[in-house]
């Protein structure tokens, strides 16, 4: 609930401060809030099996954000970074789906 | 990595056995997620809380950025990228427009040179039809009129004053009986002498015969009174012959164009 709380808030201070995004940052926000999305659905599904564990949580969350920038960097390195963006993107979606799913089964049983 | 951390993915085939869950389990599990959503300070929901406003936090971010990102939020490839698309677009339109340029410039110098082409072929429609007598002509100009009392004047003489006109300048000639049928008088006119008169391309004139000339009105008078001349020819035939200049002279006879038959207009230049 506290959590809840807090990406509302957190939403709300992001849409009202209307922050420039650094340029250095540019090109891995949008790869880091797909990981940290994919930490935070990891996260509710371990909470609902009931292994939920805050250190757990808060390293896949940090790692989850590092090794996405770290990979779109290195991608923007090798002159491969669009691809390698997708690439990500493609993964992480698949983990949320499946931790959706997880999530949904313990929720609604189905 | 504890087995906390379930977003490796692999792990969705417990569906199976959740299934088929008893009461016992459903109920336990009722409790699990009643008390992980019941507000409590601890120190995991204020971390998880932490790390999730973070989360949306950036996300708001990033949303806003990019809506209203330009080229800002690009990569340098794709920047790259767009630049080369502009400029290879700003080829084709610039080759694009120099094609129309220049067809417009062909079809408007092509129009101006059709219509003074066109302009010339009137002109010169209007001076072919007065030589070859199928326009009506005005001008300044003769009337000759010749009363052949004794019946001496013949197609010579007629042909002899025609050709004096002709010498003196005359640009369209017609000869009439002065009551009578008129000939417009061209390059093809023969005269044929007939009892009793003359039969000009085929029209029979008879005395008093007059000709109507549109040129340079004294040239013309000079050149049938010169000594030995057309008038001293009708003098000693005794025959009365009558010069008037006029300021204008109408020559309204016609007559139809001929259509060659065989004759065809040689293309310049055509070695044949």
């Amino acid at each position: 609930m506290i959590a809840a709380i807090g990406l509302v808030l957190g939403i709300v201070a992001g849409l009202f401060l209307e922050p420039t995004v650094p340029t250095w940052l540019q090109p891995y926000l949008p790869i880091a809030v797909v990981a940290a999305l994919d930490a935070v659905f990891g996260g509710l599904r371990a909470l609902l099996d009931g292994i939920f564990d805050d250190r757990v949580f808060v390293v896949s969350f940090v790692a989850n954000v590092l090794v996405a920038a770290v990979i779109v960097y290195l991608g923007d390195q090798l002159g491969v970074g669009s691809q390698l963006s997708t690439g990500v993107v493609v993964v992480l979606g698949i983990r949320i789906f499946a931790n959706a799913a997880a999530i949904r089964r313990h929720l609604f049983s189905a | 990595m504890t087995p906390a951390d379930r977003s490796d993915g692999a792990t969705s085939d417990s569906s199976v056995a959740n299934d088929r869950l008893t009461d016992d389990d459903t109920a336990r599990r009722r409790a699990r997620l009643r008390s992980a959503l019941k507000p409590r300070a601890t120190r995991a929901q204020l971390v998880a809380a932490l790390l999730c406003a973070v989360l949306g936090f950036a996300a708001a971010v990033q949303v806003r950025a990019n809506q209203d990102a330009g080229l800002t939020g690009l990569r340098q490839t794709d920047l790259v990228r767009i630049l080369d698309d502009v400029s290879e677009r700003g080829g084709r339109l610039q080759a694009e427009a120099r094609a129309l340029q220049e067809t417009r410039d062909r079809v408007t110098g092509g129009s101006t040179g059709t219509l003074a082409a066109l302009e010339e072929a009137r002109e010169r429609t209007r001076v072919l039809g007065i030589l070859a007598g199928t326009l009506a002509a005005r001008g300044p100009g003769v009337e000759l009129t010749i009363s052949d009392v004794e019946g001496q004047v013949g197609a010579d003489v007629l042909l002899d004053a025609l050709q004096e006109l002709r010498d003196a300048g005359a640009e369209a000639i017609e000869l009439s009986t002065v009551t009578g049928p008129a000939v417009r008088v061209v390059a093809s006119t023969s005269l044929v002498d007939v009892e009793g008169g003359v039969e000009v391309d085929g029209t029979r004139l008879v005395s008093p015969y007059r000709f109507r000339v549109i040129g340079e009105s004294r040239t013309l008078a000079a050149a049938l009174d010169i000594p030995g001349g057309v008038l001293d020819v009708l003098r000693q035939r005794e025959a009365q012959a009558v010069v008037t200049q006029r300021p204008s002279v109408l020559i309204s006879s016609l007559r139809a164009a001929p259509s060659p038959r065989y004759a065809r207009p040689a293309v310049e230049g055509d070695g044949q």
